[in-house]
């Protein structure tokens, strides 16, 4: 059993205890509270560095520094506590910080509203159970035998065929019908590789209809993405050593992990806004009258800072482009805009929450619009990568990491 | 018979010297008890459902954090009870229940605006604190009907 | 309607927690009744539950408090048993409080009026502080 210390402020009164012990309980953990005393609590300060107006967050900061001073209390651990409560984001974020710095504890800090849900926290708590349970799996760093990879995202569905650490055959369509898109892009991967279905020893597989596909295509391992498009990305990057920060914008949601060794150490999804996905992208490219793969190579012609863009949303944004198109904009100057929207929005509210340190690695098909990395670079000051497969991380980290599960 | 709310709210002392002095101190508890025995519903450990915070926004817009407005659906009912308010300076150790400081911001606000009598207090720290914290607190309540 | 009250006992009281416990074993209440450090959790019907307090009270009136518990006692949801340990967040305010016991009873056992309470320190006047800073410095 895993046990995941809950630091937290206001769960109890959201209503939503019963959603984290349910997602918890369904990836195999158990939410436990570390002992503290009132005295714990009343000299946090001297121990954490900060006490504060409420007092369930000193609780929970005191919950953190027993933790830190007692490792084999908890496997892992869960910061939340309310959002729009600042008090609250300045110490989630501090307490997620001191257990990073001060311990090799994976934690997960997400701030919810009463509408959070087990299935909401469920991807996020499966990665975090999986960074404990399978640390030796995701410490692998090579490719052995001939495996397949498929990642059934919401918007595309990607596959792959490994030999002996190599990629010798990808497959990639638009999800519509789950299984069928599966089926067709592991086909479709099979045939580049040269390989018969039944000559592949095993498939992982990962992405939002990863349990429907995986039981379709009776799958070895079945993973959430974060573990594996991190193992992915650094796979193919080429840092499996040392530190590096995987940032993935999805078609649904957007993550931004940041890995040491291979290993997520703390990460967080964003799935709310469409604003700050490929969609938006997709829309601007409509717009515009060029192909989505066209896009990124316009973009980087251009500056974003010749168009006004007066929100981050799906529908204003887009609305800012079209007007400064008719305003006389150019094309390029929209195209990098819309990437630097993206990019922004991604900065704002996610690259936040992690440690954001090199090398960068930019994955998923959103990585391929050439402009979108070059905004990412303006904002965080420094060099992103987008390896070689970017489009089929997921599918990569899914056939590495079943190869490690061929040996015994 | 004065009904009277006590702030923190979930004060064993405050809540205790109103009750021997013959009137009703309204407290969180009261409000957790109906939660916590109400049969039909399953949302453990208070059994506050994500319901509570939508009701809370009678006391807090949307935009204010969901545990205030859970925690205000379980202690704005009573402010709307209180005749009267006896107020103790926040010490310092507040959890649980009153474990939010914006929550309590709001609470001591909200008693304070309604108009009713209100005695103000800090926690005894020696006998002559407390004799007086007793005293004044006898006095107040004794003036109310 | 039943209702869980705690009865707590000042640490300076002469009543222990299983005196209180051993008074309501003997008594006609039908009331369930569970000890802690503190004091004794009791439970039962409102009505039942309001004559007993009022009865363990007068073991040592200035010495005996009660507080309303929405829980009723043992309840899994709140037993750090159950819930993956650590205290419920409203024990470390009974603790707190607690610790006060001692002088608020003597409080409601002393007769007569309080004597007066020294005038909390103000902070030093900008002017005096002015004039300590020249002397310190000169």
């Amino acid at each position: 059993m895993i046990r995941v210390a809950q630091l937290s402020c206001g769960a109890e009164y959201s209503g939503i205890q019963k959603e984290i012990d349910r997602a918890a309980e369904k990836v195999g953990a158990k939410i436990i509270y570390p002992e503290v005393s009132l005295e714990d609590i009343l000299n946090v300060e001297k121990k954490f560095g900060v006490s504060v107006a409420s007092g369930d967050l000193n609780m929970a900061m005191a919950r953190a520094v027993r933790i830190v001073e007692n490792p084999e209390l908890a496997d892992a651990v869960i910061v939340m506590t309310c959002f729009r409560c600042a008090e609250a984001a300045i110490i989630r974020s501090e307490i997620r910080k001191f257990i990073h710095e001060h311990s090799r504890i994976p934690v997960l800090s997400y701030s919810f509203t009463e509408r959070t849900t087990a299935e909401t926290l469920l991807t996020r708590m499966e990665a975090l159970v999986t960074t404990v349970k399978y640390r030796g799996l995701l410490a692998r760093e090579n490719q052995k035998g001939l495996t397949a990879g498929i990642d059934s995202g919401s918007t595309t569905t990607k596959a792959v065929v490994m030999r002996d650490n190599q990629v010798i055959g990808t497959g990639w369509v638009p999800t519509t019908e789950v299984l069928k898109s599966a089926d067709d892009a592991f086909a479709a991967a099979l045939q580049e590789a040269g390989i018969k279905k039944e000559e592949i020893q095993a498939v992982g597989v990962t992405g939002y209809g990863r349990f429907l596909v995986g039981k379709h295509v009776n799958a070895r391992l079945i993973q959430e993405e974060i573990t594996v498009n991190s193992k992915g990305a650094v796979f193919l990057a080429d840092a499996q050593k040392g530190p590096a920060t995987v940032i993935d914008i999805g078609g649904m949601d957007n993550k931004a992990i940041s890995v040491q060794d291979g290993i997520p150490g703390g990460f967080t999804m964003g799935g709310i806004c469409a604003g700050a996905s490929g969609r938006f992208l997709e829309l601007a490219a409509k717009r515009l009258g060029v192909e989505i793969t066209e896009l990124g190579k316009l973009a980087l012609k251009g500056n974003y800072k010749n168009v006004a863009m007066n929100s981050y949303c799906i529908v204003f944004g887009t609305q800012s482009l079209v007007n400064s198109l008719s305003m006389g904009c150019k094309p390029e100057d929209v195209a990098m805009a819309a990437c630097h929207s993206v990019a922004e929005q991604v900065y704002e509210q996610q690259l936040q929450e992690i440690e954001v340190k090199e090398p960068v690695i930019m994955v998923g098909g959103t990585s391929l619009i050439e402009g979108l990395p070059r905004a990412m670079e303006q904002l965080l000051q420094t060099k992103v990568t987008v390896p070689k497969y970017a489009q089929f991380i997921g599918a990569v980290g899914a056939a590495l990491l079943v190869s490690g599960l061929l040996e015994g | 018979m004065a009904k009277v709310i006590v702030y923190p709210p979930t004060s064993m002392i405050l809540s205790d010297l109103v009750e021997r002095m013959g009137h009703k101190a309204l407290v969180v508890p009261e409000s957790v008890r109906k939660l916590a025995t109400a049969d039909e519903i399953e949302s453990p450990p208070l059994n506050v459902t994500p319901e509570e915070p939508k009701k809370g926004l009678r006391y807090a817009a949307v935009d204010v954090p969901s545990g205030v407005r859970g925690r205000m659906a379980l202690i704005g009912p009573l402010i709307e009870e209180a005749e009267a308010a006896i107020i103790v300076e926040d010490p310092g150790w507040l959890t649980g229940c009153a474990g939010c400081s914006r929550t309590n911001e709001l609470v001591r606000l909200l008693i304070r605006t309604k108009g009713v009598p209100v005695l103000d207090l800090s926690y005894p720290t020696d006998d002559a604190e407390a004799k007086a914290f007793v005293q004044k607190i006898k006095a107040f309540l004794g003036e109310l009907k | 309607m039943k209702v869980t009250k705690y009865v707590i006992t000042s640490s300076e009281s002469d009543i222990l927690p299983s005196d209180i416990a051993m008074k309501i074993y003997g008594s006609k209440y039908d009331v369930n009744v569970k000890e802690t450090c503190f004091g004794v959790v009791v439970s039962g019907e409102e009505e039942v539950i309001n004559s007993l307090v009022k009865e363990i009270r007068a073991l040592d009136p200035s010495g005996i408090f009660i507080k309303e518990r929405g829980f009723p006692p043992g309840d899994p949801r709140r037993c750090r048993g159950r819930r993956g340990g650590g205290a419920r967040p409203g024990f470390y305010m009974i603790e707190s409080e607690s610790k006060m016991l001692p002088m608020i009873s003597r409080a409601l056992a002393s007769k007569g009026e309080a004597p007066p309470i020294p005038e909390k320190k103000k902070p030093l006047k900008p002017k005096r502080l002015e004039e300590i800073v020249k002397e310190d410095l000169s």
